[in-house]
């Protein structure tokens, strides 16, 4: 008597498992924020070392902008809460479930990556505090994926086509894309760095990723097509905002 | 193998336990003639409302003294992280139960909704902590799953590692709750003021914060006469509805930041925003759930640091 499946079939057993699972891990795409008490503490510290002489670079760039004019203040101030209320919606996506932008990438094209860092740094705070996505301790490591690591690489991108000449929607959507790729890496490897003992730090790396890729590229390529139509409606209706901002050359 | 140490252990636990449990039957005693209104599982957020916002304006202990609250929450975090100890988390996740439900009297289906929060990250976050993959079996392992290409391992080494891990963040996002459960965001900025963070910062926060209520409100507004107007039913058109949404919203935002900078200048803005802080001095009452729980919970680290830092 024997109950067991023929191969084939324990493939497409599997196979549904695994799209069962994903699908019911994508209610928390925005899982890429690290959880309180994840990361050791002399990992928290480490993070907060690393990120901390871009938010003080950030943070001087701000104060002169301010000191030069103090009417960009409360724009500022508007641009952190459009980040934040951007990264706490919920946003369509392929499985139907929850899931949010980072907003940051988007951010950096329109602010600048040095505000964005300190703007960044707020956010996640706020987040921490009043919606409990990511954490206090593990504040320095989110900051340097979310709001250094993704933005700078987006800035950068999106600098790099705009010198070569590509279509604007291609540049906005390369930029934005690989932006939030780049941070869901730089996520993935905070974390199979701070818990590799057991696995080996390649193994525990490659299956984080794996486990991520799920639900972290679709969200890539949403957040990039959602990018575009957003600076595009900007570009036509908030001409003189944009211009004030240096998005567009006055 | 040293498992008899842990039944031991174990009973450290019943102190935060009895503890909870008798915050508990307190609760309900003094509640019993009231109506109880069920709210259904599970929280929502980025529908116009933050509901731990809302929850803090609403806590019992709202009166403690911000410092001290804020402070105590650091510190039991610290605690979690540091003595890595799962006997110390459990006894800050039973301890921070009966602050936030007991004391702070929010309904117990809410904080455990909340606690729900970070479960999907934590199922996902320690998959690659629990399983090992090798193309031969391991003889110390206690599971070895075959698969087409080769084993799914488990072994008690990385099974330990992920209850630990599941305990201390579970500590520590426990105690996390704690401060932000209890405390109002002004006085968290308050605080920090006082901790001589950066002056702009603080104005930029408070700013931020409000203009995210307003920002929430009227984002919630567009969605709603989206949705009506069929904005959201294929999945093309929802990525246009959203995009044009955030785009609409950000010339709001822009908008009205500059009409808020008007507004406040005209009233003197000069760089400086001062609020009303209430003084809430600290009671004997206040140190007595904060000195105790702390003395009780270093006890235990020491008590049970031998036991659980031998390798399994």
């Amino acid at each position: 008597m024997s109950t067991r499946l023929p191969k084939k079939q324990m493939w497409i057993v599997a196979a549904s498992f695994a799209v069962a699972i994903c699908f019911g891990i994508a209610p928390a795409a925005n899982a890429m924020h690290i959880m309180e008490g994840y990361l050791p503490i002399s990992l928290c510290v480490f993070w907060g070392v690393i990120a901390l002489p871009f938010v003080i670079w950030g943070f001087f760039s701000i104060r002169k902008i301010v000191d030069n004019n103090r009417r960009t203040m409360p724009l500022l101030a508007m641009a952190g809460a459009f980040i934040f209320v951007i990264s706490s919606l919920k946003i369509p996506s392929v499985t139907g479930s929850c899931s949010h932008m980072t907003g940051t990438g988007l951010g950096a094209l329109l602010f600048g990556p040095a505000a964005v860092a300190v703007l960044g740094i707020i956010v996640l705070l706020f987040q921490a505090i009043l919606l409990a996505h990511g954490g206090l301790t593990t504040i320095g490591a989110n900051c340097f994926s979310m709001a250094i690591a993704g933005p700078f690489v987006s800035y950068g991108l999106y600098q790099l086509g705009k010198k070569l000449h590509w279509n604007k929607k291609v540049n906005i959507f390369i930029a934005c894309t690989i932006g939030d790729l780049f941070t869901y890496c730089v996520t993935s490897f905070q974390m199979a760095w701070a818990h590799h003992s057991n696995v080996g730090f390649a193994k525990a790396m490659v299956t984080n990723m794996a486990v991520y890729a799920a639900t972290q590229v679709p969200l890539a390529i949403i957040e990039g097509l959602i990018s575009i139509v957003i600076i595009l409606a900007l570009e036509n209706y908030a001409t003189d905002e944009m211009k004030s901002l240096g998005f567009i050359e006055a | 193998m040293h498992y008899q140490y842990h039944v031991i252990y174990l009973l450290w636990l019943l102190p935060p336990l009895a503890v909870l449990i008798a915050g508990g039957i307190r609760k309900a005693w003094i509640h019993r003639h009231e109506e109880h209104h069920h709210h259904g599982f599970g929280h929502k957020h980025g529908e116009g409302t933050l509901s731990i916002d809302m929850y803090a304006y609403h806590s019992k202990i709202g009166s403690w003294n911000p410092k001290l609250k804020i402070g105590y929450g650091l510190l039991l975090l610290l605690i979690c992280l540091i003595s890595n100890d799962p006997y110390v988390s459990f006894g800050i996740i039973f301890y921070t139960f009966f602050v936030t439900v007991c004391l702070g009297e929010l309904d117990a289906d809410h904080y455990i909704g909340l606690l729900g929060i970070p479960l999907a990250f934590m199922i996902a976050g320690s998959i690659f902590i629990l399983f090992n993959f090798s193309h031969t079996p391991f003889s110390n392992a206690l599971v070895n799953i075959p698969t087409h290409w080769g084993y799914v391992i488990i072994t008690p080494q990385t099974a330990k590692a992920t209850v630990n891990l599941w305990c201390k963040a579970f500590g520590a996002i426990s105690a996390m709750y704690m401060m932000s459960l209890s405390t109002m965001s002004n006085e968290i900025f308050g605080v920090l003021r006082d901790a001589h963070c950066p002056k702009l910062i603080i104005e930029l926060m408070n700013m931020m914060y409000r203009f995210i209520f307003i920002l929430m409100d009227t984002q919630h507004r567009m969605k709603n006469s989206a949705e009506s107007r069929l904005g959201y039913t294929t999945f093309k058109r929802a990525i246009y509805s959203f995009g044009s949404t955030a785009s609409n919203l950000f010339l709001v935002s822009m908008k009205r930041g500059t009409q808020f900078y008007d507004a406040m200048e005209a009233r003197c803005y000069n760089g400086d925003l001062r609020f009303f802080e209430e003084k809430k001095p600290v009671t004997k009452q206040q140190l007595f759930w904060v000195i105790v729980p702390t003395a009780y919970f270093v006890l235990v680290w020491v008590m049970t640091f031998q036991g659980v830092n031998i390798n399994v």
